[in-house]
């Protein structure tokens, strides 16, 4: 055989190999992110990008919000907050006091609820409690509850998600305490709705709103969010214009010690979630029908909902900074907030689309 | 036998074996941690929705290519479809690197050292390996031909 039949042979080899990997890549991503049942309204400009805030790091957080200033926890440097205030983008410091600070901690998280806040820790369990006008925070609960995660609502309760210890199913509940007598916990097993294994496949946000004092669960792998009231009762069960309403997901048989992992990745429905006393904002990174999927590249969608009135508004970008995307969101107010790598974005919402957001 | 034929004879034998060993540990290391396996093929952004087929037959065509190396009439077969291979998993590293939402956690054994940029290159020596096997194979063959022909 000659030398250049062969160059030709493996030209077209390669050529076929690329093409074939090729193929089954964009076969998958169309997989993950298209559904042409559902489809997006873009108006002109809902939101005003006001800034992007240099903070240096991304392992900020939202801690809370309280008269125009924006608090950010720091998942590296637990007992540290920035402040930012909203208006004037000033940014200080801030360094919290507990009293008793050499409990076991795993992950510390520091979330306000005025004139309050409450530093937590799930696994230890442990929450200290005290006042942001000193920031020293002393004992207040001690491995009367473990939680995954927690979010006060008022000076004396939190929203709180736990795992039931037989069945290991995720269940929403309530901690409450009042002086220094003992807590209580409330735990109600009928909110999340089992579909696969009771523990990925309810897996979702927790998010308050402040003003109403609306809780919410936003479902990670399924077009729905709950709305309860603050005894964590149901309001409303409301679904979302994507479609998937079951989960994607596969799960692999218990290995050693009964560890369950994930098969394939999730198909993610809803990745971030923020309320507002109208609204819902979801960040959901699925196309519908007539959109380009190379916005995807470049920002991240929020999609927004009349949860009252149970309808979808309009959509919108939220953009990415260098090549970092949306990894927390939050509304305070007329102002929409999200951590975008080593930034905080702040946007404003023009009132002629959001009537009194 | 010149010397030109002899170094030839040397890259096409060397290369048999490199390529026999390749695949042989590639294969049995997917075989030794087999559920393991089958998670990170699930988790491939790229290859999800294929796993369920590819942890039998990745295996398996390793295996079958290893085979074809020691049969000599299928040596040159081998070194093709070894050439395949390696683009086609060069092509899912660069894609799944460069285009895809995420990065997945690399491979087992002795590879899991290498981050994927030093995979690529592993990779490309491969490739060279098996063109240069096959470029060793036609040339020993051609230089055979006439002998061939007399025995027909």
């Amino acid at each position: 055989m000659s030398r250049k039949k062969i160059v030709i042979q493996l030209s077209l080899i390669a050529f076929l190999s690329i093409g074939f990997v090729t193929f089954l890549f964009l076969k998958s991503e169309y997989r993950m992110h298209r559904n042409n049942a559902f489809v997006r309204r873009y108006p002109h400009h809902p939101v005003n990008k006001i800034q992007d805030v240099p903070i240096g790091y991304n392992s900020y957080y939202f801690a809370g919000y309280f008269e125009n200033k924006l608090y950010l926890g720091n998942t590296t440097a637990p007992l540290h907050l920035l402040e930012v205030n909203i208006k004037t983008r000033d940014t200080s410091h801030i360094m919290i006091n507990l009293n008793e600070s050499d409990l076991p901690f795993n992950a510390v998280n520091v979330k306000l609820s005025p004139p309050y806040f409450f530093v937590m820790d799930g696994s230890v369990p442990c929450i200290y409690r005290g006042k942001i006008n000193n920031w020293d925070a002393h004992l207040w609960m001690k491995d009367e509850v473990y939680f995954m995660n927690a979010i006060p609502i008022d000076s004396n309760r939190l929203y709180i998600k736990s795992i039931h210890l037989e069945t290991k199913a995720s269940i929403l509940g309530l901690y409450s305490k009042v002086g220094n007598k003992k807590g209580k916990v409330t735990l109600n097993f009928d909110l999340l709705e089992r579909q696969i294994d009771g523990v990925f496949d309810v897996d979702g946000m927790m998010v308050t709103e402040k003003e109403l004092s609306v809780l919410s669960y936003v479902y990670y792998y399924r077009n729905q969010y709950l709305i309860l009231d603050k005894n964590l009762q149901m309001v409303q069960k409301n679904t979302t214009i994507d479609t998937v309403a079951t989960a994607n997901i596969s799960l692999s048989e218990p290995i050693n010690n009964g560890e369950v992992k994930m098969n394939a990745p999730p198909l993610f429905i809803n990745k971030l979630a923020a309320l507002s006393p109208k609204l819902m904002f979801i960040n959901s990174n699925r196309l519908g029908r007539y959109e380009e999927s190379k916005m995807l590249k470049q920002a991240s969608i929020i999609d927004v909902y009349n949860w009252r009135k149970k309808t979808y508004d309009f959509s919108f970008y939220f953009y990415n900074i260098e090549n970092e995307s949306l990894r927390e969101l939050q509304v305070y107010e007329n102002y929409l907030v999200g951590l975008v790598g080593n930034s905080l974005s702040i946007y404003e919402l023009k009132p002629q689309f959001f009537d009194t957001y | 036998m010149t010397l030109l034929q002899k170094s030839y004879g040397y890259i096409l034998s060397g290369g048999q074996i490199l390529f026999i060993i390749l695949f042989v540990y590639a294969a049995s290391s997917k075989w030794i941690e087999f559920s393991e396996f089958e998670i990170q093929l699930g988790q491939s952004p790229t290859l999800s929705a294929y796993a369920e087929w590819l942890v039998w037959v990745l295996p398996g065509i390793e295996c079958v290519v290893a085979l074809l190396f020691i049969i000599p009439r299928y040596v040159l077969v081998a070194f093709y479809l070894s050439y395949a291979l390696l683009v086609m998993f060069t092509t899912y590293i660069v894609v799944t690197l460069y285009f895809s939402d995420y990065i997945p956690c690399s491979c087992g054994g002795v590879l899991e050292v290498l981050g994927w940029k030093e995979h690529i290159l592993f990779n490309v020596a491969f490739i060279l390996l098996a063109v240069s096997g096959i470029y060793s194979y036609e040339y020993i063959h051609k230089n055979n031909v006439l002998c061939q022909e007399k025995r027909l």
